[in-house]
């Protein structure tokens, strides 16, 4: 850095007004133009934040708002060299100092986490499948899934009900954020804790049905496994029908 | 990446991004984008931006490049950028001529280097290192500013001085320039004579908004007004041909008023820059 120790200090000084608004006096500036920045960039992390978190903006008061923008714009050093993933730091910010508890609305991290993941899946880079096959076994050949989605665990249902009726119905909630292929709209599927576990082993470690189904036969009572069967053939179908899994492996992968 | 001598651009943004692909449309000889709200996007909009790419030549005004904060260079961003030009066959790639990171943490605006020799040093090692790496020249832009920081130099010489040490190219802007000259009370013709014309490769038009009697701010929400036309027409007369962008980056109006702003740029263009006229100064 060839930056003199002077002007480095008056860049951190500067920047730091823009952040906080703590008072500075920095020498040979206009006060009114000084007092822009300030506004300009707090403007920019609020309308970034307002476009991505609008349920959140709603049921928050003004004042909650204001002060999860000001104390995100001081408090937190953003990594992103890209303002629309932004929102992603925010909800972890969030999350981490637990405005939820204070601000009495326990399902503020879930809600922001599941309005974040529709911006992710809508955004996210492409992601080619393996050349796969229409027809197949839908037991016994090994699926190909649509890459392009996030599955994330919710405790508060937001994505179900109303963000104050979900504090009536806390649990364990999985949430499947898919990108459609044929129109790049991003759907939302909530998906029981069996049939989660069947997407992980299927999508994450390219199990067919049937070796899923070996597995748990193994630690399950016999006659609950013929309702399990039947149970995911229909997951199975429906996760074609909804172009989550695409078709059937060319290649068997070990 | 140019036809012709005279070309112009209009920033390619979400709101109007339809406009660009329909027959009777917009079609400017180029677009400008942001790289950083297009790398690594896909979906619907990786789709339309691979379209419109296609369509169009593509200009890069970056603005996280952050040329004069003191801490390196982002390298794994300009690794991006840099694969991101090589895809798109991109000509030019430009930022600012300001900071937007500040220990360690993304600002997401441009802020004001402090008008001095020692950031002077320090920003032409930071471009030398910049284009080693992109194996091209940068192209900065004159920003817009409202408050100078404890300067110790004009802005015309910090610029002019950064340009020389460094290689590097200029964008202009002008609407920039009739900004700084208002805020800061100079005047702005004797501030574009003293600009390095010849290092200028590229030239932005916009329009700004006025918010206090003696306070404008570089909006690009506006139309340009006449005045900032007639400092393009006072500039570009000194210059040879380059590419003008026109910015506008919200509050947008109807396309036939973005076309005229396009058509009024071509016509001071082609009275400036056109072989006609040119041989008729010779004369």
């Amino acid at each position: 850095m060839l930056y003199s120790k002077e002007t480095y200090k008056l860049q951190q000084e500067f920047t730091r007004w823009c952040r906080t608004g703590e008072e500075i006096h920095l020498e040979n500036t206009r006060p009114e133009g000084l007092k822009q920045y300030r506004r300009l960039l707090r403007n920019n992390i609020n309308n970034t934040m307002k476009q991505a978190f609008p349920i959140a903006v709603s049921i928050l008061s003004e004042k909650e708002w204001a002060t999860l923008i000001d104390d995100f714009f001081a408090g937190h050093d953003a990594q992103t060299f890209q303002v629309w993933k932004l929102p992603f730091e925010f909800y972890q910010f969030v999350s981490k100092q637990s405005y939820g508890i204070t601000f009495k609305k326990p399902y503020l991290s879930d809600l922001l986490h599941f309005e974040w993941i529709e911006i992710d899946v809508h955004t996210m880079p492409d992601q080619i499948p393996e050349p796969f096959k229409k027809k197949g076994d839908p037991k016994k050949d090994r699926i190909e899934v649509n890459k392009e989605y996030r599955l994330i665990k919710l405790n508060f249902p937001v994505h179900l009900y109303a963000a104050e009726e979900s504090k009536n119905h806390t649990g364990n909630y999985f949430l499947l954020a898919y990108r459609h292929p044929d129109n790049f709209e991003v759907r939302f599927v909530d998906l029981p804790a069996l049939h989660t576990l069947f997407f992980e082993k299927i999508a994450q470690e390219g199990k067919s049905v049937n070796d899923i189904l070996k597995e748990i036969g193994e630690a399950s009572s016999p006659e609950l496994m013929p309702e399990i069967e039947k149970n995911i053939s229909k997951f199975v179908e429906t996760m074609f029908d909804q172009k989550i899994f695409l078709g059937y492996q060319h290649i068997y992968k070990n | 990446m140019v036809k012709e001598d005279i070309n112009i651009g209009l920033g390619f943004r979400r709101e109007i991004a339809g406009n660009f692909l329909e027959e009777g449309g917009l079609h400017p000889d180029f677009i400008e984008v942001a790289p950083e709200n297009w790398i690594d996007m896909g979906g619907y909009w990786g789709d339309v931006f691979k379209k419109v790419t296609d369509k169009y030549p593509l200009i890069l005004h970056g603005l996280s490049l952050s040329i004069g904060s003191p801490e390196e260079p982002d390298w794994a961003f300009l690794k991006k950028v840099k694969q991101f030009i090589k895809d798109y066959h991109v000509a030019v790639y430009s930022d600012h001529l300001t900071f937007a990171k500040m220990d360690n943490a993304h600002l997401y605006d441009l802020l004001p280097i402090p008008f001095r020799e020692d950031a002077v040093k320090h920003v032409v090692q930071r471009i030398k290192e910049v284009q080693d790496f992109l194996e091209r020249p940068l192209t900065l832009e004159n920003a817009s500013y409202y408050t100078s920081v404890a300067a110790e130099m004009t802005e015309q010489q910090f610029i002019s001085s950064i340009v020389e040490e460094s290689g590097c190219n200029l964008l202009l802007d002008v609407n920039n320039v009739y900004v700084n000259a208002f805020n800061h009370k100079y005047d702005a013709r004797e501030f574009i004579d003293a600009m390095p014309l010849d290092r200028v490769t590229y030239i932005h038009m916009a329009g700004h908004y006025k918010i206090q009697p003696d306070l404008i701010i570089d909006t690009h929400g506006e139309a340009i007004i006449d005045p900032v036309f007639d400092l393009f027409d006072y500039t570009i007369e000194k210059m040879a041909p380059v590419p003008v962008l026109l910015e506008r980056d919200f509050n947008f109006p109807e396309m036939e008023e973005l076309k005229t702003e396009m058509d009024k740029l071509r016509t001071i263009c082609k009275k400036n820059w056109t072989s006609d006229v040119v041989q008729q100064g010779n004369i």
